[in-house]
C-alpha cells in the first residue's frame, strides 16, 4: 500500500499563541480544584488548622512588628505580602502540609476529573 | 496568601483615603458602591467575595490564568491578576485606562488601589458589602439549606457582562445618600488607656521589717483562712451562698482586708445605712481566724433596709439578693459615678464607676441592631455587673438537626463550638449558653427596629458581645422559667457544663464584631482600642452557687475554691470537697476571676481619695496573696 506523503511530513508547528495558552499541569489541577469547588473545602481546611496550630496569630504579630517598624502611614498592603509572605511560608507546619497533599492527591485519583 | 492588612488600634479620622478613591468618588458620587450587592456571595459572617457561578473560574483577563491574586476593575469588571513581583495585569489595566484605579479583591470583596499598590478602605464601601452580607444571610435563613445553592443565580446573570467580567458599574441609584455615623463611636474612643504589664511585687528589707513589726502571725491551721460558716438566720440560704461566693472574691477579699472601707472610721455610718461597713464586719469575722460559725445578723438587717421590698423570711433569689448587694455596697459607698449626671444615671454596674463593687463586677455589654435593608448599625452600650444566659432550649435530636440546618448559614463556623459538644452529651454547656448569648438574632415583626438611615421601621438582626470585661466575671443561668401564655414558672433542672479555666475571647466586642464584617473600615476603630488595652481573656472560675430543690422551696449552697482546694459552704457547714463534686453539680451562678490583672497606667490616675476610704498608697491599689486564686494587682 502507498502511503501518502502528507502522512510522514511532520506536524506543522503551533503558532506562537497557541504555544502560550497551553496550560502547565499546575494550572490545570488549580482549574479543576476551582471548578469542582474543592478549592473552597481545602481553603476552609486549611484555614482551621492554620488557627489551630497557632500560625494565624504568629504571623498577625509578624505583621504587626513589620507595620511598626515601616511607620504606619508609609507601609502598603503589597509590601506586607512582599516581606511577610516567605515568613508565612516556611512556618507552616509540615503536618498541616502533609494532610493539604493527601487531600489533594485524593482529589486527583477521585472521579471528580 | 491571603493576608489582611489590619490597621493598628486607628480611627477613622486618622485614615486619608488615596487620591485616587477620591477622585472615583467625586466622578460617582456615594451611589458608587450601590450595585456592589448584587455581585457578593454569601459566606460565614465577615468573609463576603465576590460572586461567581458554580463552575466558573475567575481568569485574569490579560493572561488567561486563575494564580496569584485576582482584581475586578469596580469601572469596567475586567479582572486582572497581581503575582507579585512582576505579574501585575491588574496594575497594568489601571495604568493604561485612567479612571480605572480601583478595583475589588475577588475572595475578600475588599478594596484596593491599583496604583498605590495598596489596599483602599471606605465607609460607603464597606456599608454596602455589609448590608448585602446582612441581606444575604437573611435570605440564606429564609430559604433554609435546600436551596441555597442556586438562589439569586438569576440576579447574578443580570449583573453579570458579557467577557469575563463582574459588572460592577455603576448603574442603579436607589436609596438615601446621607450618611449617618455612630454616634457612640466618638465617645468611647475618649476613654482609651494604656495598660501596664503586672510585676509582682518584692518587698523590700524595710518592708519586710515593716511587716514583722506591725503585724501579728494568724495561727496555722489545716485550712485556708477566710473560711467560715455562716448560720442560716431563717431561709438566709440564698444570703449566705452568695456572702461566702463574695467573701472570696479574689479583689473584693484584697480590698476589705487591706482596711479600704474601715467601718470604724466611716462617716456615712453616723446618717446612713451603710452595707460597705457590714460587709467589712463580714470579712473581719470570717478571716478573725475563729471556726465557729458566724451569724451575719447585722448585714441581714442592713439589706432589708436597703431592700425594703426583698425584707422578710421568705425565700429569695440568690441572684437578686446579689444584684441588690451590689447595688446596696454602691450606693452606699459615697462615690459618684461620672455617668451619674446622664439619663443613665442609677444603672447598676457603670463601668465608670470608682467604687469598689462595680471596679470588680462592671462590664460593658455592646448591642448592635443592623438593618437588614441599608446595613446601617445602631450600637448601644449598656453596664451590667453580671450576665444573664438563658438556657438552650430542650435539645431533641431532630430539632437541633433542623436549627442547624437554619442557623448554620448565618453562624458560620462560629456554631460549632458549643453545639458539638451538646450534640454528643446532650448537655448544656457554658460556652454554648455564650453562643447564644452572642449569636446574631433576627427581631421580630412585630418588633421592627426604627432606622435612622431608611427613616423608618425594618427588619433587623441582634447582636450582643461583651465591651469590656469585668475583673470578676458573673453568670448567671436563667433556671427560673417563667411563661406567660400560662402564667406559671417553673425551674429547669438541667445540668450545665461549665469549665473551671473560661477564656472569653470569641465573646468580646472586637472579635464578634470582627467575625461580622471582617477588616472593614466602618466598625473597626472603637474595639480595637479595647481589645489592646485588655490583653488578657482569661478566666478561672472561683465560686459557684447552686440551687437545689424546687422554685419556691429550695436550698442554697456554694463551692469556693481556696488554694487550689474545693470547699463546700452549706451555710454553717463547711466541708472539703473533690472537683468532681463541683462538676457534677447543677451551676446557677458562676463566679471567675480573671487570671493576670494589669495596672492602669499612672496617668490616668485622676482618682481622688473619697470620703471614708481610706486610700493609703494612692496608685496602684492592692496587692492580693497566693492564697489561691490568682496573683495580681487592680488598680
Amino acid at each position: 500500500m502507498r502511503r501518502r506523503a502528507s502522512i510522514n511530513r511532520p506536524p506543522t508547528p503551533d503558532g506562537e499563541e497557541d504555544k502560550e495558552a497551553e496550560p502547565t499541569l499546575q494550572e490545570i489541577i488549580n482549574i479543576k480544584l476551582i471548578e469542582s469547588g474543592e478549592k473552597e473545602r481545602l481553603k476552609e481546611l486549611l484555614r482551621e488548622r492554620l488557627i489551630e496550630c497557632g500560625w494565624r496569630d504568629e504571623l498577625k504579630a509578624q505583621c504587626r512588628a513589620f507595620t511598626r517598624k515601616k511607620g504606619r502611614s508609609k507601609i502598603t498592603v503589597d509590601e506586607i505580602v512582599r516581606n511577610i509572605t516567605p515568613k508565612g511560608r516556611a512556618m507552616v507546619p509540615d503536618t498541616v502540609k502533609a494532610e493539604l497533599l493527601q487531600r489533594i492527591r485524593a482529589f486527583l485519583m477521585s472521579d471528580n476529573l | 496568601m491571603a493576608f489582611k492588612s489590619r490597621r493598628a488600634g486607628g480611627d477613622s479620622e486618622d485614615y486619608k483615603p488615596c487620591q485616587h478613591l477620591l477622585d472615583y468618588k467625586a466622578n460617582w458620587g456615594t451611589q458608587a458602591f450601590r450595585v456592589l450587592h448584587k455581585c457578593l456571595k454569601p459566606g460565614p459572617p465577615g468573609r463576603a467575595s465576590i460572586k461567581r457561578e458554580e463552575k466558573e473560574v475567575p481568569r485574569c483577563a490579560t493572561c488567561g490564568k486563575a494564580q496569584g491574586r485576582l482584581y475586578a476593575c469596580l469601572t469596567c469588571a475586567t479582572i486582572g491578576c497581581w503575582v507579585p513581583p512582576d505579574q501585575l495585569h491588574s496594575r497594568l489595566h489601571a495604568q493604561s485606562k485612567p479612571g480605572h484605579d480601583l478595583a475589588v479583591d475577588i475572595d475578600r470583596a475588599e478594596l484596593f488601589c491599583c496604583l498605590c499598590n495598596d489596599q483602599v478602605y471606605d465607609a460607603d464601601f464597606d456599608r454596602a458589602v455589609i448590608g448585602s452580607q446582612t441581606l444575604l444571610a437573611l435570605a440564606g435563613r429564609v430559604n433554609g439549606s435546600q436551596n441555597g445553592a442556586d438562589s439569586g443565580s438569576d440576579i447574578n446573570k443580570a449583573g453579570r457582562s458579557s467577557k469575563g467580567g463582574l459588572s460592577l458599574k455603576n448603574s442603579v441609584a436607589n436609596g438615601s445618600g446621607s450618611d449617618r455615623r455612630d454616634v457612640d463611636e466618638g465617645r468611647d474612643r475618649k476613654r482609651r488607656r494604656k495598660g501596664a504589664e503586672y510585676r509582682s511585687w518584692v518587698p523590700s528589707p524595710l518592708d519586710l521589717l515593716a511587716i514583722r513589726q506591725g503585724s501579728t502571725p494568724l495561727v496555722e491551721d489545716c485550712l485556708p483562712s477566710g473560711l467560715r460558716g455562716l448560720n442560716n438566720l431563717g431561709n438566709t440560704c440564698f444570703m449566705n451562698s452568695v456572702l461566702q461566693a463574695l467573701l472570696h472574691t479574689p479583689p473584693l477579699r484584697n480590698y476589705f482586708l487591706s482596711d479600704r472601707h474601715n467601718r470604724t472610721i466611716c462617716q456615712q455610718r453616723a446618717t446612713h445605712l451603710c452595707l460597705g461597713c457590714d460587709m467589712d464586719t463580714i470579712f473581719s469575722a470570717a478571716f478573725s481566724g475563729e471556726r465557729t460559725p458566724y451569724s451575719p445578723a447585722q448585714f441581714l438587717y442592713s439589706w432589708w433596709r436597703h431592700a425594703a421590698n426583698l425584707a422578710g423570711y421568705e425565700q429569695q433569689d440568690a441572684h437578686e439578693f446579689f444584684i441588690s448587694t451590689v447595688d446596696g455596697i454602691h450606693a452606699n459607698s459615697g462615690t459618684e459615678s461620672p455617668r451619674d449626671r446622664n439619663a443613665e444615671s442609677g444603672r447598676s454596674g457603670d463601668v465608670d464607676c470608682r467604687c469598689i463593687v462595680h471596679r470588680v463586677f462592671s462590664g460593658l455589654l455592646r448591642s448592635d441592631v443592623t438593618c437588614t435593608v441599608c446595613g446601617f448599625t445602631s450600637t448601644t452600650y449598656d453596664p451590667c455587673v453580671d450576665i444573664s444566659l438563658d438556657l438552650e432550649p430542650d435539645i431533641r435530636p431532630d430539632s437541633k438537626i433542623f436549627m442547624d440546618c437554619i442557623m448554620g448559614n448565618y453562624d458560620g463556623g462560629r456554631l460549632s463550638r458549643g453545639s458539638t459538644a451538646n450534640g454528643i452529651t446532650g448537655n448544656s454547656t457554658l460556652l454554648g449558653c455564650l453562643d447564644r448569648f452572642t449569636r446574631p438574632e433576627r427581631l421580630g415583626v412585630n418588633e421592627k427596629f426604627y432606622c435612622q438611615r431608611c427613616q423608618t421601621r425594618q427588619e433587623s438582626i441582634k447582636q450582643m458581645s461583651i465591651r469590656k470585661l469585668p475583673l470578676v466575671l458573673c453568670f448567671h443561668i436563667k433556671r427560673f422559667e417563667h411563661s406567660s401564655t400560662r402564667n406559671t414558672s417553673r425551674k429547669v433542672d438541667r445540668y450545665v457544663q461549665f469549665p473551671f479555666s473560661l477564656d472569653m475571647a470569641p465573646y468580646i466586642s472586637s472579635s464578634i464584631v470582627r467575625s461580622r464584617h471582617g477588616n472593614r473600615l466602618l466598625f473597626l476603630e472603637s474595639e480595637e482600642t479595647w481589645a489592646s488595652h485588655c490583653p488578657s481573656t482569661e478566666f478561672e472560675l472561683f465560686a459557684v452557687v447552686t440551687h437545689s430543690g424546687k422554685l419556691d422551696s429550695g436550698h442554697y449552697v456554694s463551692f469556693i475554691r481556696l488554694a487550689g482546694q474545693w470547699y463546700k459552704c452549706d451555710d454553717a457547714w463547711v466541708t472539703r470537697v473533690s472537683e468532681e463534686v463541683v462538676r457534677a453539680c447543677q451551676g446557677y451562678m458562676l463566679y471567675y476571676v480573671l487570671k493576670t490583672l494589669s495596672y492602669k497606667s499612672s496617668d490616668d490616675n485622676e482618682e481622688s481619695p473619697r470620703g471614708h476610704e481610706s486610700e493609703g498608697n494612692g496608685n496602684h491599689g492592692y496587692t492580693w496573696s497566693s492564697s489561691g486564686v490568682t496573683n495580681g494587682t487592680l488598680s
